[in-house]
C-alpha cells in the first residue's frame, strides 16, 4: 500500500507496522481488515478509503502516462512510474525533515548529495524519453516535468553552494542542463565526436540558471538530431551500391549537396508567402527527378574514389548544426 | 519524321463530304438524305492516329485502303478498321456533339501498315441534325517507343524516390530545429568582453573630456 509518509528508509517495514497497529485498533477503514470480514456495511468504507488516498488519481495519471508513451513493456512502464512517484515524494518529504540521510560529514553529504542529482537526472531522462519529439504536446508536457525535476534546489538549499543539483535564482543548472544533453545525444545513437560542435552551440556554463525556453530548445534539438543522425546512416547504406564497399564519393557528394541546396534554399522569410515559395523550390531540389540529373552528372563528372560512413555522417551532421544557433 | 510532325499532325488531303442520298432519280427532286456521309482522306503511309472534331455525328466508321506488304504489285484492298464506333451517345441530344476525338491504332481491328487512303463513314440517323460532318481531321505518325537511357548501369539500380524521400524527411527534421530555435528565450549571458570595452571607453571619454 503506499504510504506517503516513511520514517525509515526501510519503507515495508513501516507499512507492515501500520497495518498490525491499525488492526490491533479495530478500525474499519483499512483495507486489510476488511478483506477479512465482507459486507455490505464494509462497501462504503472502501470507497471513502480509496478517495482519501488519492488512488483514482494515481491511476488515472499512470494510465495517461501509459497511452503517451505506449511501451512495449507495461509492466515494467508502470513499475517505473511509480518508482519515480514514490522516489519524488520521499525526497520531498527529506527536504522538510531537513536531515542528512548519510550524516557521516562533508564527503558523506558531497557523496548523497551527488547520488540525488544523478537520480534526478535519471528520473528527467526517463520522463523526456517518454514520448517521441513528434508527438507535440506529450513531449512539451513531459519536457516541463523533467525541467521542474532538475530545477529542484538541493535538500541543503544554500545560495553559492556547489551542490550540482540546484541553481540560484531558479532554472536547472548549466551543468545539469550540459548533461541531460549529452546523455540524449548518446541514447540516440549519435557517437560523441559527432554530437561535440551541438553541444558547443548549446553550451551553457555550469554555473548559469537555464531558463525553460533554452532548456526546451536544447532538449528538441538534440532529439531532432538524433533523429538526423539516424536517417543520415541509412541514407549512406541506401547510397552504398550493395556489393562495392563504400560509397562513390561523387554520389555521396551530390547526395549532400542537394540537402544543403535544399537547406539553404529554404532559409527564414519575414512573409508566409515568401516562406512557403522558398518550402516549394526547397522541395524541388531534393525531388526524384533532380536528384536523378545530378547524380548521373557526378558519376560522369565528379570525383573518383570512395567516402566511408563516419565522413559522410560527419558532413551530413555539419549541415544540420550549422543552422543551430549559438546560445547566448 | 520530325517532331512538328508529332505535335501537329501531318497534312492530308481531305476531299469533299459525299452524302449518300436515295430515291429521287432524276436530277429535279432531291432524294432523301440517307444519314450517311463520306469522306475519303488521302495521306502518306505510316500514319496511325486520328483525330478529328465532331460537328453533329452519331457514329463513325472507318475503312482503310491498304496494300498488304507482301504484295506490292497487287491492288490495295478496301478493310474496315473500326465499325459505328459511337460518338453521340444520343443522336438526337447534344451530348458529344462537338467534341474531340482520337482513333489510336490499338483501336483498329487491322493494323494500320501501308495504308494509302482512309475512309470515314459518318452516319447520323436523327432528323434533328440535317448537317453533319468532322472537322479538323489530322493524322498522326506511328510513335517510336522511346528507349530510356538508364540513370545507372543495369546492375546497379539506384532508388532514387526513396533517396529523396529520405532527404525530404532530414530537411524536415533541421526545419523543426529551426523554427524552435526562433521561440526560444536566451540565457541573459553578461558579456565581459563588450561591457568592459564600453565601461572603458566611456571612462577614457570622461578622463579626456575638458
Amino acid at each position: 500500500m503506499f504510504n506517503p509518509v516513511a520514517e525509515t528508509r526501510d519503507g515495508t517495514s513501516t507499512n507492515m507496522a501500520d497495518r498490525e497497529k491499525r488492526r490491533s485498533a479495530g478500525s474499519g477503514s483499512c483495507l486489510a481488515a476488511t478483506v477479512a470480514e465482507p459486507g455490505p456495511a464494509t462497501k462504503g468504507s472502501d470507497r471513502e478509503f480509496l478517495s482519501q488516498a488519492g488512488v483514482g488519481e494515481l491511476l488515472r495519471g499512470a494510465l495517461l502516462k501509459m497511452v503517451e508513451a505506449r511501451p512495449d513493456d507495461p509492466v515494467g512502464f508502470l513499475a517505473d512510474h511509480f518508482g519515480s512517484l514514490a522516489a519524488a515524494v520521499v525526497e520531498s518529504g527529506s527536504e522538510d525533515l531537513k536531515e542528512p540521510r548519510l550524516s557521516d560529514g562533508s564527503s558523506g553529504d558531497e557523496g548523497a548529495r551527488g547520488a540525488r542529482a544523478q537520480q534526478r537526472l535519471n528520473r528527467a531522462l526517463w520522463h523526456l524519453r517518454l514520448a517521441h519529439h513528434s508527438q507535440r504536446s506529450a513531449f512539451g508536457n513531459n519536457v516541463r516535468v523533467a525541467y521542474d525535476l532538475l530545477s529542484l534546489t538541493g535538500p541543503f538549499g544554500h545560495a553559492g553552494d556547489s551542490s550540482p543539483a540546484g541553481a540560484p535564482g531558479g532554472g536547472v543548472s548549466g551543468a545539469l542542463y550540459t548533461q541531460t544533453l549529452r546523455c540524449l545525444c548518446g541514447e540516440g545513437g549519435v557517437p560523441a565526436s559527432t554530437s561535440a560542435p551541438l553541444l558547443c552551440r548549446l553550451h551553457c556554463h555550469d554555473h548559469e540558471a537555464v531558463p525553460y525556453g533554452v532548456f526546451r530548445h536544447g532538449v528538441l534539438t538534440c532529439a531532432v538530431f538524433s533523429d538526423y543522425i539516424r536517417q543520415a546512416q541509412r541514407l549512406y547504406a541506401q547510397v552504398c551500391q550493395p556489393d562495392e564497399g563504400p560509397a562513390s564519393r561523387a554520389a555521396c557528394l551530390a547526395v549532400l549537396g542537394a540537402l544543403r541546396e535544399a537547406l539553404e534554399t529554404s532559409r527564414d522569410a519575414d512573409s508566409p508567402s515568401v516562406k512557403a515559395l522558398r518550402r516549394l523550390e526547397a522541395s524541388a531540389k531534393m525531388s526524384p527527378h533532380q536528384l536523378a540529373r545530378v547524380m548521373t552528372e557526378a558519376q560522369a563528372r565528379g570525383p573518383a574514389g570512395h567516402m566511408d560512413a563516419k565522413e559522410f555522417e560527419n558532413a551530413a551532421a555539419e549541415l544540420f548544426i550549422a543552422r543551430v544557433k549559438v546560445v547566448s | 519524321m520530325s517532331a512538328d510532325d508529332v505535335t501537329k499532325g501531318v497534312a492530308c488531303t481531305l476531299k469533299p463530304p459525299v452524302f449518300l442520298h436515295f430515291g429521287g432519280g432524276d436530277s429535279k427532286t432531291q432524294g432523301c438524305c440517307s444519314g450517311v456521309c463520306v469522306i475519303d482522306v488521302a495521306l502518306p503511309p505510316g500514319k496511325t492516329t486520328i483525330t478529328f472534331k465532331n460537328f453533329y455525328t452519331a457514329l463513325v466508321s472507318v475503312r482503310l485502303q491498304r496494300r498488304s506488304p507482301g504484295q506490292e504489285g497487287a491492288a490495295a484492298k478496301w478493310c474496315t478498321a473500326l465499325r459505328d464506333r459511337p460518338l453521340m451517345t444520343n443522336p438526337h441530344t447534344e451530348a458529344g456533339a462537338q467534341d474531340y476525338y482520337s482513333i489510336d491504332r490499338k483501336q483498329m481491328q487491322v493494323e494500320p501498315d501501308g495504308v494509302s487512303s482512309i475512309r470515314l463513314i459518318l452516319k447520323q440517323p436523327s432528323s434533328a441534325w440535317l448537317t453533319f460532318s468532322v472537322q479538323d481531321v489530322r493524322i498522326f505518325p506511328r510513335m517510336q517507343p522511346v528507349r530510356k537511357e538508364l540513370v545507372f548501369p543495369p546492375q546497379d539500380p539506384l532508388d532514387v524516390a526513396s533517396v529523396s524521400c529520405r532527404l525530404q524527411q532530414m530537411w524536415a527534421l533541421s526545419q523543426v530545429m529551426q523554427s524552435s530555435q526562433s521561440h526560444a528565450a536566451s540565457v541573459g549571458r553578461f558579456d565581459v568582453r563588450t561591457t568592459h570595452a564600453r565601461t572603458s571607453k566611456y571612462i577614457f571619454h570622461l578622463l579626456t573630456s575638458p
